[in-house]
């Protein structure tokens, strides 16, 4: 897609346009609708990891003035949350509310009442008699024959399907010949990493407001990474056309994958809602958003073959992953993680996935920033740190030589979305942080000494740019747009797409205004719901501006065709004449004669001299669909400290290449960056959530107080967070735009086990290095050592 | 629960409320008086969400029994800016990209208020400190941090004017 012009706003650093409302208090997220008449739910949750619900008594609840809401009020519809994939490739095993408990914190049954108080002591009101289950927590467990089944029977597409040993999903891939490459190797290297579950904890628990029209159809608020997913699960389980459902877009606080499916609070309020006939407001305290969603845990196997010059030859990945009481999709998950691993290098092409993911009576498991690309490259990275200081390579130049770059093949969402690599920030990324860091010259983990201890470590990655692909895979993938330019020169544009604050709207608005060169402040993002525009598949795969963005792009274009042939009309030229040029100081696009700027008239006047003529509106809507997934690359260098006295790893130092094409709002861009570091850092060192077993509850009760995540006095000195963007340009990007948002938090992780390692010559293979593992670490080592020593 | 009569003044607006012995400051703020810039996060004041000021001295309204509230000048996220005109703060928030999703901001940009009176002259240090009680899931800190110590700047440059 074209260059952009000289002035663009593309490129510049704007201001974004939501933030006045947003540091005024001023913006509405879905949490903030407030409805006239409105009734305020509550959810009765699962005491337990897994019991039948024998009996239910919901009367005095009733008598209390609530309305009640159980598993025989909902049609028994089996569905999957998350509706990305195609059906075929979908698995199918919960309803809007459950006759049997899978989890502790599960939605058993539900309440709305005229306030939130009366509401919470509603649900307290009702009575359930269950039948406890024994429950199992741990995926190796649960495969054991004997073991407590949590389904007899699912479904994938419409077939059924049996479940044996709690098994949901095995997915095993292999290409190339991988005992071929392992013979041709020097040396194989094999080892086992493994990675927690840990929590979204996005700002905005996960809500909806559900508000019965006059004429039959429902209004819905919610946060939510995509408007027509909602909209479309709605009309399933409520037996409701979509023609009547009106899934309102808004901004919401923060999703990093948590709303990536419907969410379960969601299709409950809209039930509420049509019982009470009057609206409803749904919101999830804080201890209950913890049992919503949680990242993927995962378990790896890597063996590697490499010759003694460095080359690999073969890979060999074997995943374990417990997702869960209920499927949000663990089949695309070990896909996307087979694919990620595969994409790093290129392992002569001979590569093997075999990857089991597992039911478990814990809290459903669902995207969270990569989607399986954080695990999987902590354990790739690590990895290829491991091979470079045994056999004495640079852990740049190792990478350098085995890296897929442009002309290589990318799978940007497992084996069946495939593209060939366009743009590439690797290499620059790699030599130039190896010189700003003098990485050649760190030292040797065994010439450090004293009580804190500084390493330098280095971990490189990327994620997908949507999931377009030349051929369509098992993935949906494609945007809308609606462009109309009004009768004073300025543009409306509506889009289904949703920003999670990455600042993706404004990066639409800036495609749009370079299109059609009119002044950014004339482009306005108008209201938009699923009534209103078409399909967007969901924000996520960090495709919001390279694939939303090329449907604006897509449409935008045709509007200015329309605007050249009108124009051309009016001033007797014809429109392959004409060009449309942004003035600044007239604040409008101008459409003028090329070479001839003279003759001009501007977009306004166009405008209006076309409705005046009735000609009619210069407007366009239309879905597009990219044919690549081109791969944003990250490397981060870290520089860690680890104190040997208490096992405390701080950062005081970082610098993050990104490559994100070419960047839309360069702040935003290195905004991104910066915040997944935070999180990254956060999921290396801090972040875990252990479930009490005899319980199935969480340690930490669902309470914020004991899930630490990094706070700004973690973060290293503001001059010593460093981001670099990579001078590329991607060739199907609109204006040369690719992603970034996943990609910022994929090599975080390894980068900073690796720079510990560097510090102290310990290796993890587990997350998170909280100071008590670390700990026990260097005592394990004293140990060992004093054992070693002769006497 | 037992009622209770309050007197409170809003954003310069006196306000006489009936409210139960359980009731919290937020809810009145988001519920009754719909300024919903407090937001809730967690409830349990981890996150500073819900931060407003109390005179000069920032709260978490989550935390806050509303009859505890009674005779109090609270300002929230809405009544910091005057005639549409941005504070020193939020305007630096603004512009260097300080703000994502959002739903810290309101509080966020409180607490840099309350800092920023309580110190006028803050160096990094004292300001990453001041803002540990105040979680931001997206922006990782550094462009936050950043604001607070533009608008200081700013601040100090108007008064020295």
């Amino acid at each position: 897609m074209t260059q952009v012009s000289e002035g663009s706003y593309i490129g510049q650093n704007v201001p974004r346009s939501d933030g006045h409302a947003k540091v005024t208090g001023a913006m509405v997220y879905p949490s903030d609708v407030i409805v006239p008449g409105m009734m305020y739910g509550a959810l009765l949750r699962s005491p337990y990891p897994h019991a039948e619900i024998l009996s239910v008594d919901t009367t005095e609840a009733e008598k209390m003035g609530a309305v009640c809401l159980t598993y025989k009020d909902i049609e028994p519809i089996k569905y999957n949350e998350r509706s990305v994939s195609i059906p075929a490739a979908t698995y199918r095993d919960r309803t809007v509310l459950p006759d049997k408990a899978r989890h502790f914190g599960e939605p058993l049954m539900a309440v709305a009442a005229d306030t939130q108080e009366l509401a919470y002591r509603a649900v307290r009101a009702i009575k359930v008699e269950y039948k406890v289950l024994p429950a199992v927590f741990e995926p190796e467990e649960a495969m054991k024959d004997g073991a407590p089944q949590l389904y007899d029977k699912i479904y994938l597409g419409d077939e059924e399907v049996a479940v044996h040993n709690n098994i949901g999903v095995i997915r095993n891939i292999s290409e190339g010949d991988c005992e071929a490459g392992f013979a041709k190797a020097d040396r194989i290297f094999q080892e086992s990493f493994e990675l927690g579950r840990i929590y979204h904890n996005q700002m905005e628990t996960k809500c909806a407001v559900v508000k019965p029209e006059p004429d039959g159809s429902i209004t819905v608020w919610a946060t939510a990474q995509s408007i027509h997913a909602n909209r479309q699960l709605l009309g399933r389980v409520l037996g409701m056309p979509l023609s009547r459902i009106n899934v309102i877009k808004l901004p919401f606080g923060g999703a990093f994958g948590s709303s990536i499916q419907v969410n379960t609070v969601t299709p409950i309020c809209a039930y509420l809602a049509l019982k009470a006939g009057r609206p409803v407001k749904l919101v999830s305290a804080r201890e209950e958003d913890f049992y919503s969603h949680q990242k993927y845990p995962a378990k790896f196997t890597v063996k590697m073959g490499v010759t003694n010059d460095g080359l690999i030859t073969a890979a060999h990945v074997t995943a374990l992953v417990d997702f869960g009481a209920h499927q949000v999709q663990p089949l695309p998950f070990l896909g996307c993680t087979a694919g990620w691993f595969a994409s790093l290098y290129k392992y002569e092409g001979n590569i093997r996935f075999d990857g089991t993911a597992v039911y478990t009576n814990k809290t459903p498991c669902c995207a969270m920033q990569g989607y399986g690309n954080p695990q999987i490259n902590f354990a790739i990275e690590s990895m290829i740190d491991i091979i470079s200081n045994e056999m004495g390579f640079s852990p740049v130049d190792l990478r350098l030589k085995n890296y897929r770059g442009v002309g290589d093949e990318f799978w940007g969402q497992g084996p069946t979305i495939r593209s060939i690599i366009k743009s590439c920030g690797v290499e620059q990324s790699l030599v130039e942080g190896r010189q700003m860091t003098d990485f050649d010259h760190r030292e040797r983990p065994d010439t450090k000494t004293g009580d804190v201890r500084r390493g330098l470590g280095l971990a490189r990655g990327f994620h997908c740019s949507g999931t377009g692909g030349p051929k369509e895979g098992e993935v949906i993938d494609y945007s809308s747009a609606l462009v109309k330019i009004n009768e004073d020169g300025s543009v409306d544009l509506l889009t289904p797409v949703t920003d999670h604050g990455g600042g993706t709207w404004d990066a639409l608005r800036k495609i749009c205004a370079e299109v059609l060169q009119v002044p950014l402040d004339l482009v306005g993002l108008s209201p938009a719901g699923t009534m209103q525009i078409g399909y967007d598949v969901c924000t996520h795969a960090t495709r919001g501006v390279y694939c939303g963005g090329a449907a604006v792009y897509h449409v935008a274009m045709k509007v200015k065709e329309k605007l050249l042939e009108v124009a051309g009309r009016l001033m007797a030229e014809h429109a392959y004449n004409l060009e449309v040029v942004r003035s600044d100081g007239l604040h409008q696009g101008v459409v003028q004669v090329k070479d001839f700027p003279a003759k001009s008239m501007t977009i306004g006047d166009i405008a209006k001299q076309a409705q005046n003529m009735s000609w009619g509106t210069i407007a366009y809507t239309d879905s597009y669909r990219q044919r690549n997934c081109p791969p944003c690359f990250t490397t981060h260098f870290v520089e860690v400290e680890v104190d040997m006295r208490t096992g405390v790893i701080t950062v005081p130092k970082v610098l993050i290449f990104g490559d994100c094409g070419n960047p839309m709002n360069p702040d935003l861009v290195k905004g991104q960056l910066v915040g997944s570091f935070n999180r990254g850092f956060g999921y290396t060192v801090f972040e875990q959530l252990p479930t009490n077993e005899a319980t199935g509850e969480l340690a930490n009760k669902g309470l914020l107080v004991d899930y630490k995540t990094p706070s700004a006095m973690e973060m290293p000195p503001i001059k010593d967070v460093e981001v670099i963007l990579c001078d590329t340009y991607e060739p199907t990007g609109p204006f040369g735009a690719k992603g970034i948002g996943e990609a910022a938090l994929a090599s975080v992780q390894a980068a900073i086990s690796n720079a510990v390692y560097n510090a102290i010559g310990i290796r993890f293979h587990k997350l998170p290095l909280t100071p008590e593992a670390v700990l026990a670490a260097i005592r394990e080592r004293e140990a060992q050592s004093a054992g070693a020593t002769p006497s | 629960m037992s009622k209770h009569t309050i007197n409170l003044t809003v954003n310069g607006k006196r306000r006489t409320l009936d409210v139960q012995s359980n009731e919290l400051l937020i809810d009145v703020l988001r519920d009754r008086l719909y300024l919903t810039g407090t937001k809730y996060g967690c409830g349990i004041a981890e996150c500073g969400a819900c931060t407003v000021l109390h005179g000069d001295r920032s709260v978490m309204s989550c935390l806050v029994p509303a009859v505890a509230a009674d005779g109090w000048e609270i300002t929230t996220s809405e009544g910091l800016a005057k005639d549409g005109e941005l504070t020193p703060v939020q305007e630096s928030f603004v512009n260097l990209g300080a703000i994502q999703c959002g739903f810290c901001t309101p509080g966020m940009v409180v607490t840099s208020t309350a800092l920023l009176r309580e110190n006028p002259d803050p160096d990094e240090a004292y300001v990453k400190d001041y803002l540990r009680g105040n979680f931001c899931r997206c922006t990782g800190y550094v462009a936050i941090v950043q604001a607070v110590l533009d608008a200081a700047g700013k601040m100090k440059g108007a008064a020295a004017t």
